[in-house]
């Protein structure tokens, strides 16, 4: 059907407030971004246009190498352990038990507490001489880490205190398990399927697509990681660069080194190794993803 | 009244109190007045002091000249100074650190002010050398002293006479320093330190952990290399190894991670838990707060040998962003600020030293640290060293940061020269990769 001149117009105008904030602050940044990424660019003296220099000093940059490692290793561990614990909290607190909002409540509470408050709170727990993490571990006659200030158990304590905010994803597992309809389980029930077969032939794949949903989610932001491990190291790398992360380096390289140039190529290849894994998760999800219906 | 009415009027009351009882607007500004902006990092007390000198000028010369000054206090000074001047929009005075000024002028994001400092009448004579030339930058004067500082040796003198030291006599080499560095730490009987002798973590200083190698005689940047390798910076880092080697890595840093902050109530020379610590003036002011009864005293801190005091000196400075749009204004705000009477109330209420060469007698007599003569003293020292001027200078002192700990964590004096040599082949990245886009640039 053809499509006359003013209705085309019209209906640009009316979708004027979508389009144009998307070139205005997404599209337009995106392309100045990626021009900037090939160019040398201090932020007070214009934009130099390098090629890929940038990016090939990335490849042998020790410190890039570095914080892309600290960064996929929390991801490594963050995003399963994550995963496995939000799915366990929300099968948990969907029993019908006495004080079942009570329990929600508290595994939700921490996602609401500030991330500086939570980081703080944390510091404490890891103090190694006065902490309770290492007295309880005196106490049963076993000589705790220095956590934070350890090069080997830096990264373990980022995990344990990011996992302090896993109550976001167990709400969303929660509704995707009120969704899974009770007939399936009484159909299991009569197959003769024991609470370990319900589990893995009835409530994952029902919760497939909201899991293929958080570990996205969980991507993006493990591998975007900056504001706790900026606070718990008090803006430092850490010992041996153990707390210094992809997107903290980033941060640096444009606000207190003013290689904004650099910067902007990190964030490239921050935003295709998002993209990549992202495509990566997708494509494995068309066989592991149940869609009812579909 | 319905329901709705008041719900609305429950929820409208607040509102109406804020806004007629609530924090005003922007101070009104007389109108004919040429407006300069005054971004300035300092807040509570320090940014009172200042905003007195404001007001003073506001009331007197600038409502003579027509001119009025907007003071701010501003986080992040540096990173928002140099956004404003990227976007066109600088403040016409901004309050930077002196280790900041290479950055900035070698990025000419800075106004030359040797001209203005002549024609407004700003005697540099009547100022240490050591605080003059402190904003200077390739020869050029880009940035004048506000509140500047030493930092000294503070050492419990309690702590001294228990562990059988002399109280009136501080270490004098860096040698004695350790020997006395060990015989202050005590443990309990779990082997964990109740009390530590001397410390270089980073934790319980300011961001001048690159500041060792100074004490051993040495330089870092010659202008063009900066150099960790050198036999005086590696002296500089056997020296923590050794020591730290005695007193117990792990007992050591087992005591640091456990330490609150420096900044506080929790900071373990002002709880009496460390003997020595490496600190600024304005420490005294944190005593007199926290645990005005703690029996210390302040030395120069000592040198590798009795024949050299070398000296680390910084301060907090004025600059005029190079797109100011009123930098004679602002220069005639900074003559004022810069009178001898003004700067000092400024300083002192900021707990530090004067710039000038012949502070005035009531300075140090209602000055906040009692051992101000100790600070003001040491910026006379031949060998006074700042913050390096070299313009990548914020990358390397990161990778000098990560060398430290390095040192601090090495149970060998061998991981010591592996630091060091790791250390050293990523300042060369980081200087190579400055001066190649120097040549670039010069070459467009």
């Amino acid at each position: 059907m053809a499509v006359s001149r003013t209705s085309l117009g019209v209906g640009l105008l009316w979708i004027a407030p979508w389009w144009l904030g998307f070139m205005m602050f997404l599209a337009i940044p995106l392309g100045i971004s990626f021009y900037i990424s090939l160019s040398e660019y201090p932020l007070l003296q214009p934009p130099l246009f390098v090629g890929a220099a940038n990016y090939s000093t990335l490849a042998v940059d020790p410190v890039f190498h570095k914080v892309l490692y600290n960064t996929l290793l929390f991801s490594a561990a963050f995003i399963p352990l994550s995963t496995a614990a939000a799915i366990a909290l929300a099968i948990l607190v969907n029993q019908r038990l006495p004080g079942q909002p009570f329990f929600r409540a508290c595994i939700f509470a921490p996602t609401i507490v500030p991330l500086v408050a939570t980081a703080v709170v944390w510091m404490r727990l890891f103090n190694p001489e006065t902490g309770p993490i290492n007295e309880t571990m005196a106490a049963a006659g076993i000589d705790g880490p220095l956590w934070l200030a350890s090069p080997r158990w830096a990264i373990p304590s980022l995990v344990f205190v990011s996992l302090w905010g896993v109550g976001s994803p167990m709400v969303i597992y929660l509704a995707g398990l009120q969704e899974i309809p009770e007939t399936l389980y009484e159909a299991a029930r009569l197959d003769g399927a024991n609470s370990v077969g319900r589990f893995r032939h009835v409530t994952l794949p029902g919760l497939s697509p909201v899991i293929l949903f958080n570990v996205v989610m969980a991507i993006i932001n493990a591998l975007q990681i900056f504001a706790l491990p900026y606070i718990l190291w008090d803006t430092d790398p850490g010992p041996e660069r153990a707390g210094y992360f992809y997107t903290s380096y980033l941060f640096d390289n444009a606000f207190r080194f003013l290689k904004f140039g650099y910067a902007s190529a990190m964030g490239w290849i921050q935003l295709l190794l998002i993209l990549g894994l992202t495509a990566f998760v997708f494509a494995v999800s068309r066989r592991t993803v149940y869609y009812r219906g579909a | 009244m319905t329901r709705s009415t008041w719900f609305m009027l429950l929820l409208g009351a607040p509102a109406i109190a804020l806004l007629l009882f609530g924090p005003r607007g922007a101070v009104h500004i007389p109108q004919g007045r040429v407006v300069v902006r005054y971004w300035e990092k300092w807040t509570g007390v320090e940014a009172e002091a200042m905003q007195r000198v404001v007001d003073e000028f506001n009331e007197t010369i600038g409502h003579d000249e027509g001119i009025w000054i907007e003071y701010s206090s501003i986080s992040d000074i540096d990173k928002r100074t140099m956004i404003a001047a990227a976007a066109g929009d600088p403040p016409d005075i901004s309050g930077l650190d002196d280790r900041m000024v290479a950055q900035f002028a070698d990025l000419d994001a800075l106004l030359e002010i040797g001209d203005l400092v002549r024609e407004f009448g700003i005697d540099g004579d009547k100022f240490k050398p050591t605080w003059w030339n402190i904003g200077e930058y390739k020869g050029g004067l880009y940035a004048l002293p506000s509140t500047p500082f030493t930092i000294a040796l503070y050492y419990n003198r309690a702590a001294y006479r228990a562990a059988g030291l002399d109280p009136d006599r501080p270490p004098r080499t860096t040698a004695e320093l350790n020997d006395y560095a060990v015989k202050l730490t005590k443990k309990d009987e779990r082997g964990r330190i109740t009390q530590l002798g001397f410390t270089t973590s980073p934790l319980m200083l300011g961001w001048w952990h690159w500041a060792w190698p100074f004490f051993f005689d040495g330089q870092l940047w010659d202008g063009d290399r900066l150099r960790i390798d050198t036999p005086e910076s590696r002296a500089s880092f056997l020296w923590t190894q050794e020591r730290r080697s005695r007193m117990g890595i792990s007992a050591v840093e087992s005591f640091e991670s456990s330490s609150g902050a420096i900044e506080g109530a929790q900071n373990p020379f002002i709880s009496g838990r460390l003997a020595m610590v490496f600190q600024g003036p304005w420490m005294s002011n944190w005593i007199n707060h926290y645990n005005p009864d703690l029996d210390y005293a302040v030395a120069p801190f000592p040198s590798v040998t009795t024949e050299r005091e070398n000296v680390m000196a910084s301060a907090d400075v004025f600059v005029i962003p190079r797109a100011a749009p009123h930098p004679r204004e602002a220069m005639r705000f900074l003559e004022f600020v810069m009178r001898q009477e003004n700067l000092e109330e400024v300083c002192r209420a900021h707990c530090k030293v004067s710039p000038y060469r012949a502070p005035l007698e009531r300075f140090e007599k209602d000055h906040p640290n009692p051992f101000i003569h100790v600070f003001d003293k040491m910026a006379d020292s031949k060998y006074v060293f700042t913050c390096p001027r070299a313009p990548m200078f914020p990358e390397i002192s990161q990778a000098m940061l990560v060398v430290l700990l390095d040192v601090l964590h090495a149970d060998d004096p061998a991981k010591v020269d592996v630091a060091i040599e790791k250390g050293q082949r990523t300042i060369d990245l980081i200087v190579d990769a400055h001066q190649a886009k120097a040549a670039r640039r010069a070459g467009r």
